[in-house]
């Protein structure tokens, strides 16, 4: 007859059993609490789209200006006055942060996806050596819940 | 059921509940699903990374602290240990240890970067995980040499881990039904009205052009609310029915078509194939309490003879031969487990209600055995 570790001992299957329901429980309220329902069971939850359009915030004869990124594509000049190109999804791979200027579903949820882009934004504003113009990204992010519900979303992440 | 010697008859709920030992067979087909789909679910992580390159090196989001995301050579090992394991668990070598490193491996990369967090992945990784404290490893060992299952007197073994198996099943659709329940949204068929006006599209992206009344069905919004109200009672039902045995199968058989329907719609990744294989885990445990009696003369008492042994998977039926006597009443005739002995439409329900494959046809066929001219097939 096989034998196992994983063979519980009968004194060892209650407090076994009890533990794992009650760590199921901790894990369901927490990703209750949290935007993306990260371990929460929360299939189909919305029919929510989004359009994330990317600014990065450049100072230009001592004002502060906001200058559109197209197709996640912008040139800066680094410390020497070269130039660069820079990708937003040389970054973001991600299929729903990764696309811009166009709607597309927001899957698990506008919230999920805006708390998402929040650290994208901090990320490529993290990973962008040879950049020395750009100060801070921006996003506005148009937001349509389950078909209805129109708003517009602003984040912005500065350049450490 | 049985308990075992230790725990006497009269101990408490709970030492019956935890001494419970029941024939382990059906763990171990449970075994073979979970270990390829744990296969399949590495397999695609290993291609992302073959095709996409290593999410470390992007963007990303970790639930852990970053010093423990591991290096691009270190995740690398760790898909093929986990393929590996899932490997193993399948052939049935060391296969709850693999279980237990397949899954473990499955739910830290989980935490690695919520990016790639899916409902499907979890559940299925928390299955493996569950199933390895089952005793899955006295059935259907590949690797062994035949007979692959151990005799049912040392199949006999603790279940108790099924019932939590069973528990993290019904949670997974309690979670999901009451998270819409309380979307006033969900709830109104907001929610499904949007996802149903994508179903045309899908459909006509795989070159098929839906007709003109599904379509029009689709743009409902009335009907979009009904399906709404009718999908979080479904999800409630196939929670809490499979409890009961007289409730199981409908809830079961709920569930199935659920999925069904969910394939059809939309791309979930492995997630209807996972809760499938884990309806196992509510299948009476033991095997052989149903007959299958055919005419070896009649066409018809072979073919389904055939199709028994062939897919059978669960173990149900026992096999015999009709005397001539018997025969001359019909080709087949089936007795489920109550007693009961049908034949013709009512014994085709009676098998579909115990073979997988043919599972999605039982509620119908046993409808329509009830109102069909009784001996039509038994006559064939």
């Amino acid at each position: 007859m096989p034998r196992s570790l994983l063979d519980l001992p009968l004194k060892a299957r209650a407090p076994f059993f009890f533990a794992y329901l009650i760590a199921q429980l901790a894990i369901s309220i927490w990703a209750l609490r949290s935007p993306d329902f990260v371990f929460g069971f929360q299939m189909f939850n919305a029919s929510s789209d989004m359009k994330i359009s990317l600014y990065r915030r450049v100072r230009y004869k001592g004002r502060s200006r906001l200058i559109a990124i197209r197709d996640g594509t912008w040139q800066a000049k680094d410390a020497h006055g070269q130039t660069h190109e820079f990708r937003w999804q040389e970054r973001v791979r991600d299929g729903v942060l990764g696309t811009l200027d166009t709607y597309v579903h927001a899957s698990y949820g506008l919230d999920a996806q805006l708390f998402r882009l929040k650290f994208a934004l901090e990320d490529v504003a993290n990973h962008v050596p040879g950049d020395e113009q750009t100060e801070a990204f921006v996003a506005l992010v148009d937001t349509v819940k389950n078909g209805r519900e129109y708003r517009q979303v602003r984040l912005e992440a500065a350049r450490p | 059921m049985s308990t075992p010697d230790h725990v006497a008859p009269s101990a408490s709920w709970l030492s019956r509940f935890f001494g419970e030992e029941r024939d382990a067979y059906l763990l171990g087909l449970l075994r073979l699903a979970l270990g390829v789909l744990l296969f399949l679910n590495g397999a695609r992580l290993g291609l992302e990374l073959a095709r996409g390159g290593y999410f470390g090196d992007f963007f990303h989001l970790p639930i852990w602290a970053e010093g423990l995301v591991p290096s691009r050579a270190g995740y690398t090992a760790l898909l093929a240990a986990q393929a590996l394991a899932a490997v193993l668990a399948f052939l049935g070598l060391w296969p709850r240890g693999a279980l237990l490193v397949a899954s473990g491996i499955g739910l830290f990369l989980l935490g690695c970067d919520r990016l790639q967090y899916h409902n499907n992945r979890y559940a299925l990784l928390l299955l493996g995980f569950l199933l390895a404290f089952t005793p899955c490893d006295r059935s259907l060992l590949i690797a062994k040499r035949s007979p692959h299952s151990f005799p049912l007197a040392e199949r006999i073994a603790p279940t108790f881990a099924r019932r939590l198996l069973q528990i993290q099943v019904s949670l997974v659709y309690l979670s999901s039904a009451c998270g819409k329940l309380l979307d006033a949204d969900w709830r109104g068929g907001q929610v499904l009205h949007l996802r149903f006006a994508t179903v045309a599209p899908f459909w006509a992206s795989h070159g098929v052009r839906l007709p003109g009344s599904i379509d029009a069905l689709l743009s409902a919004a009335t009907f979009a609310s009904f399906a709404s109200k009718f999908a979080i009672a479904s999800e409630l039902f196939i929670a809490l029915g499979a409890w009961f045995p007289r409730t199981r199968r409908v809830a079961l058989w709920a569930g199935v078509l659920f999925h069904i329907s969910i394939e059809l719609s939309a791309r979930v990744e492995l997630f209807s194939w996972v809760m499938g294989a884990s309806y196992l885990a509510f299948v009476v445990p033991e095997l052989r309490e149903r007959r299958f009696e055919y005419d070896p003369r009649r066409r018809l008492g072979r073919f389904l003879a055939n199709a028994v042994r062939a897919l059978d998977w669960c173990a149900r039926f026992e096999l015999g031969e009709l005397t001539p006597s018997e025969a001359e009443l019909g080709a087949f005739r089936v007795r489920g487990r109550s007693g009961a002995e049908k034949r013709g439409l009512g014994g085709i329900a009676l098998l579909a209600e115990a073979i997988p494959l043919l599972f999605p046809a039982w509620l119908p066929l046993a409808l329509a055995s009830k109102l069909a001219p009784k001996r039509a097939l038994s006559s064939a």
